[in-house]
């Protein structure tokens, strides 16, 4: 529950119609070049990747350099299943047999430069994302949607919302959890940026279930990404996957839906 | 009374300052001294004798005062800052009754004269070290934002205590947290002392006596907080004639009416204020302000009547909220109540007692109410307090306090209630109880007409009280066991001694060095792990998990009064040592959640500084200069690879200027720069993709900083009219003339017009903000 930012706002638009925004370039340091291993199993047909790549310093461009040469496996430990992947292109390797499955668990083994990177995750059972509407908000160029679906009470759900337009994926996530909404129906506006949609634009929203662990790393990855100015004492994110390493592995289940924009 | 009497015989026993024998017949002079217009009573004012260079005694928070010496005959000189001094020839043969009514000095900025060779400044002796007491005359000419006069604002331009940033009410004394000040309003803990989230104190300046600031060298009354106490006595109202003051400003208005009840016996005030941006709002035509609503208020009350010649009765209160909400769907209001009830009783011309029962409550509510979800969430804190303090003038040498207190806590720290259609489930987090108490003893001992020692101790006691289930964890946060305590049952206790002691040794007349050491525990804590001093805390007692935080300070100052008391030099240095310091795991969530005590890390913590304050005390042009040179670290397991770092509020340097110039009897200017070191934040080292979406890395914590922090703000003061009946003056002032871009709020975000880009974005909150107030009174 983000509740303090509108407030903090609206505290600034109508007080102090002196404050204002500038862009500023403080001198930042320059950590050494961290791996970053990113990727996913879903109930969707495969085959799944995993990227890896390498941070870079905070005003390069977001462009990061993929790391080949690695070797990756992937197993379905419930169905004792195991997959090499194959490095398809530069930094991004790719599953054969692997089929993502409710309730199976998946363990992620990376090994480069002699150094074991490992993670475990379950891929919970789906949650079916009944349908998205739209909120037409009283600020201007700000349409966002709604989505609608039932959180199941018998289990601990964690979850991640992505928004593509007009077939354009937003550089965007949210995550959520039914810590204080188990067994609710959900209602709920995923947040976007000033019109990033727009009337008759074709959106489609992505309700990925996740488990405890990729939500952990996601849910502070998103208040890093997006709320880092309310964070008393920001930190990296507390990646799922053990060895040293940043990013996340996550066995994860896929509802979509789409509407246009009225 | 025969209990009493056993008491002090212990107290006797026990304190060496006290076994001064007595050889010469010895009488009491005691009474009561007040401001001879208003009747109000003037605490800390100084009563001595010229014969006896080195005796005095100072008027305790009520105006009483009592002091006793040998048979003889005097001259009294009853002293207070920025009031006439009052000279008295006495025979003294037999206990004295001497009320004392102090004129004050004409004109706001006159010199106060102190005649013959008692002449001290009050800092010189009397003051331990680390106390700064600000008279709300003081202030009264001090620019501040929006015209809005503001004691927790102006004493920010004090040494040893810094601002937590623009738009933060919060603020840091000698290195410690926001939530380790004890501030209070008559008696009654204040949890949240800002408006408009942290823009404004709550404190109505109309309504303000007196402030006494305690950076160290605590006296054993006070206890609770690690860093400070921030005592607040509201104004008691005028017993001689009725009147009216006000303001008209352009953020809110003030109207204070005061007078005398029952023949002059007793006397009320009453001041409120009302901000009054949304009458404006709802003209707007932008449709976010337009349904938007951002108000405050606050209202002081307080009586008091006399009894009979040893016994008043004091009733004061205040009530304020802050309303607002954002579009009709978010809507946040806050705010504190306190209620105290006073008795002041003279048990002979020796003894003083003051009784209290106090009643302080600190609520937020948050209702989100959009077109999916309805859900109010709230959370608060109660306490009843009671509290009996007695003072002891046993001879002319030695001032004996003692008393005990006790609060009952009851914190809630977050319930959720939600529609049937909303999203959300009802969540009622468990209240918590706990009984916190505390005695104390005290001597201040005039040990030769150099050497003043104050020392004593406080013995706290922190009871975690049922009903409630409490759980144990381990290292990751798991629950491990779970015990359900009944109502009333003790779940933990933490007895804590605290020694508190104060020494003044007087070089000349001109100066003193002074030498304080003290210990402080915090049983109420505030966690709050978001940027900003936030509305939405929760404030959680020391429980099974949470040990109570324990600071113990040592200082050494020395003071220096020149130019015939007109100026006034300290310097001090300070050393503190923190224990049982509260941080947080990474992404804890601190709403609604039953487990929040497993997402709380503990580690130690020090601090120490030098802090250097010269002050022109009269003539036309006063005003001061302080600077302060400090570092304060943390060190906690699992941050850091426990290694120490600067804590956000290490601010390494700090200087304030406030100057202050009576042109004419119409215009007075008056100006004030700040200058700091940016506090310790952690900025990303760099960054990789999540989803498309760059997320940041980030290094040792707090090992970057902000800008530096510089504001000039001047004002000036017309008195437009000025007759025996009426007054009526304008403020003007400009809040940061030169418009430096101080920041509030940094992001590191996706560059909006690159996508390849990453940018860092600033926001300033108030370039050059006029203002214009008018003020009345008659």
């Amino acid at each position: 529950m983000r509740i303090q930012t509108p407030i903090i706002i609206l505290v600034l638009l109508i007080l102090f119609s002196s404050s204002c925004q500038k862009v500023i370039t403080p001198q930042l340091s320059n950590g050494a070049p961290q791996l970053v291993i990113e990727g996913a199993v879903s109930d969707t047909t495969g085959p799944y990747h995993i990227n890896i790549s390498k941070t870079v310093s905070f005003y390069a461009d977001n462009t990061y350099p993929n790391v080949s040469g690695a070797s990756v496996t992937i197993t379905d430990q419930t169905a004792g299943v195991n997959d090499l992947l194959t490095e398809t292109s530069t930094g991004v390797y790719t599953t054969h047999i692997i089929v993502g499955t409710p309730g199976h668990t998946y363990q992620l083994q990376v090994v480069l430069n002699g150094k074991n990177y490992t993670a475990v995750s379950t891929m919970p059972l789906p949650v079916a994302l009944d349908s998205i509407t739209f909120d037409y908000t009283s600020v201007k160029n700000m349409i966002q949607p709604v989505v609608h679906y039932q959180d199941p009470a018998a289990f601990v759900n964690y979850y991640k919302y992505n928004i593509t337009v007009n077939g354009v994926k937003l550089n965007r996530f949210q995550t959520d959890e039914d810590r204080l909404m188990n067994g609710k129906y959900i209602n709920e506006d995923l947040v976007t940026d000033t019109g990033a949609i727009k009337k008759n634009n074709l959106v489609l929203v992505n309700l990925d279930g996740i488990d405890k662990g990729a939500y952990n790393f996601l849910q502070e990855a998103e208040n890093i990404a997006f709320y880092n100015d309310q964070l008393a004492t920001p930190a990296t994110p507390t990646s799922n996957i053990s060895g040293g390493c940043l990013g996340y592995f996550s066995a994860q289940t896929v509802s979509s839906k789409s509407a246009v924009v009225k | 009374m025969l209990q009493l009497k056993h008491l002090v015989i212990i107290l006797l026993l026990l304190s060496p300052g006290l076994v001064l024998a007595q050889s010469k017949k010895t009488f009491t002079i005691s009474g009561t001294i007040k401001d001879k217009a208003s009747g109000e009573t003037l605490p800390a004012a100084t009563v001595s004798f010229v014969e006896l260079p080195g005796k005095g005694v100072t008027s305790n928070s009520y105006g009483f005062y009592a002091i006793s010496i040998p048979e003889g005959s005097y001259t009294m000189l009853t002293t207070y800052t920025g009031y006439t001094t009052d000279t008295l020839k006495i025979l003294l043969t037999k206990n004295m009754l001497i009320n004392k009514s102090l004129a004050s000095a004409s004109g706001q900025l006159q010199e106060v004269k102190i005649k013959s060779s008692t002449a001290r400044s009050n800092n010189i002796l009397t003051t331990p070290a680390g106390v700064q007491r600000l008279n709300i005359k003081d202030i009264n000419n001090v620019p501040v934002l929006l015209g809005e006069k503001d004691v927790l604002k102006t004493i920010q331009l004090l040494p040893g205590i810094v601002s937590a940033g623009d738009g933060n009410a919060g603020f840091f004394v000698r290195g410690g947290a926001a939530d380790q000040n004890l501030i209070l309003l008559d008696e009654a803990t204040v949890y949240n002392p800002s408006h408009f989230l942290g823009f404004f104190s709550v404190f109505n300046s109309d309504a303000i006596k007196d402030i006494s600031i305690y950076k160290g060298g605590m006296p054993a009354n006070y206890g609770g907080r690690l860093s400070s106490v921030e005592d607040i006595q509201m104004n008691d109202g005028n017993n001689q004639k009725f009147g009216a003051s006000g303001g008209i400003g352009l953020i809110a208005s003030r109207l204070t009416v005061d007078g005398p009840l029952f023949d002059n016996k007793g006397s009320f005030i009453i001041s409120a204020r009302r901000s009054y941006v949304d009458l404006f709002t709802g003209f707007a035509s932008d449709t976010t302000t337009k349904h938007s609503k951002i108000y405050f208020y606050d209202v002081n009350l307080k009586g008091n009547y006399q009894l009979d010649s040893i016994n008043r009765i004091f009733l004061s209160g205040y009530f304020g909220k802050d309303v607002m909400s954002f579009r009709n769907s978010y809507g946040l209001d806050y705010g504190n109540s306190t209620g105290t009830l006073r008795w002041n009783h003279i048990f002979s011309s020796k003894l003083f007692s003051n009784t209290s029962l106090i009643y302080s409550n600190y609520t937020y509510d948050v209702n989100i109410d959009d077109n999916t979800d309805n859900i109010k969430v709230s959370s608060a804190i109660t306490d009843y307090h009671f509290k009996q303090d007695f003072t002891y003038y046993l001879n002319a040498s030695n001032k004996l306090g003692f008393g005990l207190e006790s609060t009952y806590h009851i914190t809630q720290p977050g319930t959720a209630v939600a529609t049937a259609s909303s999203s959300y489930n009802d969540v009622f987090l468990e209240k918590k109880y706990a009984l916190e108490s505390a005695l104390y003893l005290s001597d201040e001992w005039n040990a030769s007409d150099k050497l003043k020692i104050t020392y004593g101790v406080r013995l706290s006691d922190l009871s975690v009280l049922g009903p409630g289930n409490f759980y144990t964890y381990d290292k990751d946060g798991n629950k491990t066991d779970s015990t359900y305590y009944k109502s009333g049952k003790i779940v933990k206790s933490y007895i804590t001694p605290e020694p508190r002691f104060a020494a003044s040794y007087q070089l000349n007349p001109n100066s003193s060095v002074k030498l304080s050491y003290d210990r402080n525990v915090q049983n109420i804590h505030l966690l709050n792990n978001s940027a900003y001093l936030s509305t939405t805390n929760v404030y959680l007692p020391s429980s099974n998990n949470i040990k109570p935080e324990i600071a113990d300070q040592a200082a050494l100052g020395y003071y220096h009064t020149f130019h015939n008391n007109g100026f006034e030099f300290s310097s001090e240095i300070y050393y503190k040592n923190l224990q049982n310091q509260i941080d947080y795991k990474n992404g804890a969530d601190l709403v609604g959640n039953p487990n929040i005590e497993a997402d709380l890390l503990y580690g130690s913590g020090r601090a120490y500084g030098w802090e250097t304050y010269i002050k022109k005390k009269s003539g036309k042009f006063t005003g001061w200069i302080s600077y302060t040179l400090s570092k304060t670290e943390l060190k906690i397991p699992g941050i850091n690879n426990g290694d120490y770092y600067p804590a956000t509020q290490d601010q390494t340097n700090h200087i304030s200027l406030v100057g202050m110039y009576q042109a004419t009897k119409k215009w007075t200017f008056s100006a004030d720069f700040v200058y700091n070191t940016g506090d310790a934040v952690t900025w990303p080292s760099g960054k990789f993709s999540v989803d498309g979406a760059p997320v940041y890395y980030y290094g040792a914590r707090n090992s970057n900083r902000l800008p530096a922090y510089n504001r000039l703000d001047i004002g000036a003061t017309l008195l437009a009219k000025k007759t025996a009946k009426y007054e009526s003056s304008w403020t003007f002032s400009i809040y940061n003339l030169y418009g430096q871009s101080n920041p509030y709020d940094i992001i590191f975000q996706a560059d909006p017009n690159n996508a390849n880009k990453t940018q860092v974005q600033q926001t300033t909150l108030f370039k050059m903000v006029p203002s214009v107030t008018y003020n009345f009174k008659f």
